[in-house]
């Protein structure tokens, strides 16, 4: 992003001049509220990276194993069939519950900027799956809607199946219901938060100004509020989706078992007796990261050229 | 996850080039008690210096969590030790610790871990990476409980695990023998199988009611290993799965295990769920047990000598649940071990853990609070011991011990145990097009890597 601060000088008008000392402390202090997100991105994220791309071709000499560089970790991966299914599945899950959070999460924000009775106790209310985490709405999830769960027993008891196994299954199937079904209901709030906060920003005028031209109400949405939703759309759309491809526990619980989405693999090698998997292991991992990458990057790049379009900068 | 671990190997790296440091109080300590010098009562006098034990183990059972707060650390507090329990999801986190820290460089006196419940892969990884720290169980006062006597057969669990020799470097902890349960509310007596091709049978009448934990999570494995032994087509049963990777050819172990996987992959479209497309396999003990107790399966099979009447006393069990002798004859039985690694901060304090947890006071209590059966062997122990233990069992449930005795079997070899997942994960799992003798050998040549 170009995000352009005020507080740092022009260099070359600088070097002409030479820094004043309160420009200097003014760089100084910049530095010192950098440093800590800097430490931690260099060092933490920016080293178990490092690390984990030197593992994953084969440089691992605390198991007794080093034969870097070698690539046949991320050829065995490839090379097999069931990557390419797991890799299908993880963007489908990943993309099916961002698409469907996105369409309710932009509903719901269109609903709140409107004056209606109980608004306050609603503006509450949409947030708190925001505030229970992930592991308590798969919780949630297996209670309610797995064979032995709430429903399978409920219908049994009703006497609509004769036993709770008879149930529909809706969890641990290959169709994701339950992982679609945890994610929707854990990020609709989220989109809400980024796309209700920007409409509040933009207000209503340039709407009632659309309606007295004479637009209709699907014209309104599509030509005018949309395009200005769009940067809280796109922002929370991409946090969104690259959670729902790394995350873990929702296949690992929810899903259908073989074949697995791409973190799920990855733990299974990780957590498996044999200490060489792990780096077959740290290949997947290598693997998810240049997915997400690849696709957030194309993502952001497509929405900066739809910005400049339309003009903006 | 991805993380912790690299953040490991960072450690790992950064301490590569330091070298091989330990304590050297601590190891004279060690050898003095390794080569019999120094008596019980000075290690009783360090481990009150020390006045700390680490204990790692799988902390999934609320019974011997409670146990462990309620029994051990109060008894060993009477010997001046702080017992510090260290609940885990799983045994291999503790390994991965005590390598990563010995691999750094940490010598006995300055690791982390005391010690660690395990036995079979893991017991086999720290030895192979020598990272045990020596033959302590025949020399603790309480070895007395246990059969050492290599001409007794029945010393076979105590000297071997999983087929490899333990030389005294863990002291069995506790006996398990892997036991299938039935819901009588569900089969009729006259139906509940005893042979692989009794199951196969109830499963055509009856679809989808069974399931069996997926490998490599142990209680698969050892499922798995059972049908290859009533498999077998020479009809040794478990004898040749005794010996290691290095003793049998690849060629050899495929023609042996294939009868067993054949009949797995045939029974796959009769398993829980396998009707909607895939089999449902439970990731672990506690999935089947809720598959079981909910009715969506009718049998669970696992380690369980006494899973039935715990499991009725907690209500993780249908009330109707009953043991059965299966499959007959194959029913591996094993015992599970307290290790010390090589890199212990407190050694003696271990040492006096692992003695007081092979006592009959602990042992009784253990199998009267959690179920778990005794680890000390009867025969050892005088009259008073012998009914102290018998007085503790919770019973078992429509089997008796003699049947269970008469046809228990041995594990499998620890090192086949890794070609013998592999060549599941590829075979049944991934419905792998290629024979069996193909997988195998793929396996053995990633098992040499």
């Amino acid at each position: 992003m170009s995000a352009s601060s005020p507080a740092v000088p022009d260099p070359a008008d600088a070097a002409l001049r030479g820094p004043s000392a309160r420009e200097r402390r003014a760089r100084v202090w910049q530095m010192v509220q950098l440093a800590p997100i800097m430490a931690v991105l260099v060092l933490l994220f920016g080293g178990a990276l490092v690390l984990a791309v030197l593992q994953s071709l084969g440089f691992a000499p605390w198991f007794g194993v080093n034969t870097f560089p070698d690539f046949g970790y991320f050829g065995a991966l490839w090379g097999s069939s069931t990557f390419w299914v797991s890799l299908g599945l993880t963007l489908y899950y990943a993309t099916v519950s961002t698409a469907i959070a996105l369409v309710f999460g932009v509903l719901l924000a269109l609903a709140l900027v409107k004056i209606f009775p109980g608004k306050t106790f609603y503006k509450y209310l949409y947030k708190l799956p925001l505030m229970i985490p992930y592991t308590v709405g798969i919780a949630l999830a297996v209670l309610m809607l797995s064979n032995g769960g709430m429903l399978s027993r409920l219908a049994a008891f009703a006497g609509l199946i004769d036993d709770p196994a008879q149930f529909p299954q809706i969890l641990k199937t290959h169709y994701g219901w339950g992982i679609i079904a945890v994610y929707v209901w854990k990020q609709t709030p989220f989109i809400t938060l980024a796309v209700y906060a920007v409409l509040l920003g933009i207000g209503r005028e340039t709407e009632e100004a659309a309606a007295i031209l004479g637009a209709n109400r699907r014209t309104i949405f599509f030509r005018v509020t949309l395009p200005q939703i769009l940067p809280g759309v796109v922002s929370s759309t991409l946090i969104c989706f690259a959670f729902n491809v790394g995350a873990f526990e929702a296949p690992f619980i929810l899903g259908g078992g073989f074949p697995d989405t791409l973190p799920v693999v990855a733990w299974r090698y990780f957590n498996d007796a044999d200490y060489t998997l792990q780096l077959q292991g740290m290949a997947t991992v290598v693997s998810i990261g240049l997915v997400a990458g690849v696709i957030l990057f194309g993502y952001l790049a497509a929405y900066r050229r739809f910005e400049r379009r339309m003009g903006r900068n | 996850m991805n993380r912790s671990a690299a953040f490991a190997s960072l450690i790992a790296l950064a301490a590569a080039s330091a070298v091989q440091a330990e304590d050297a109080d601590s190891a004279a300590f060690r050898d003095a008690f390794l080569s019999g010098e120094a008596d019980w009562a000075a290690v009783e006098a360090r481990a009150q210096e020390e006045g700390t034990v680490n204990l790692y183990y799988w902390g999934g059972s609320d019974l011997l969590n409670v146990w462990m707060d309620r029994v051990v650390a109060p008894a060993l507090s009477e010997k001046g030790v702080a017992l510090n329990p260290v609940r885990i999801t799983g045994t291999k986190d503790a390994v991965d610790l005590v390598l990563a820290e010995k691999n750094a460089g940490k010598g006995v006196g300055e690791g982390s871990v005391d010690m660690i419940w395990l036995n079979g892969e893991n017991f086999a990884t720290l030895k192979r990476q020598d990272a045990l720290l020596g033959s302590f169980a025949p020399l603790l006062p309480n070895a007395a409980n246990l059969e050492w006597n290599p001409d007794d057969e029945r010393s076979l669990l105590n000297l071997r695990d999983f087929g490899v020799e333990t030389g005294g470097a863990e002291v069995p902890w506790s006996g398990e023998q892997y036991v299938c349960a039935y819901n009588a509310d569900r089969v009729a007596a006259e139906d509940v199988p005893a042979t692989f091709a009794d199951l196969r049978a109830y499963l055509e009448a009856n679809p989808g009611k069974f399931t069996y934990v997926k490998p490599p999570h142990y209680l698969g494995n050892t499922f798995v290993q059972q049908a290859i032994y009533a498999h077998n087509p020479d009809g040794t049963g478990a004898e040749p799965f005794q010996q290691s990777v290095d003793q049998i050819e690849a060629g050899e172990l495929a023609r042996l295990i294939a009868p067993g996987l054949d009949y797995l992959r045939e029974l796959e479209p009769l398993l829980l769920d396998a009707a909607g497309g895939t089999p449902r396999y439970p990731e672990d003990n506690a999935a089947l047990d809720g598959l079981f107790l909910n009715g969506e399966v009718d049998f669970n099979c696992k380690f369980g000598l006494y899973a039935v009447a715990t499991g009725l006393s907690t209500g993780t069990y249908p009330e109707a649940a009953q043991q059965f002798v299966f499959p007959e004859g194959t029913m591996i039985k094993n015992k599970n071990y307290l290790a010390i690694p090589a890199n212990a901060p407190n050694p003696a304090a271990a040492l006096v853990l692992a003695d007081w947890m092979t006592s009959v006071e602990a042992q009784a209590s253990k199998l009267q609070m959690t179920g778990m059966p005794s680890g000390i062997d009867s025969w050892m122990l005088d009259a008073a011991g012998a009914q102290a233990i018998a007085d503790a069992s919770p019973g078992l449930v429509g089997v008796t011990q003699d049947a269970l005795d008469a046809n228990a079997a041995p594990d499998t070899n620890a090192t086949l145990v890794d070609v013998i997942e592999a060549t599941w994960l590829e075979y049944i799992e991934r419905d792998s097009t290629d024979p069996i003798e193909a997988i195998v050998a793929r396996a053995y040549k990633n098992l040499s890597k």
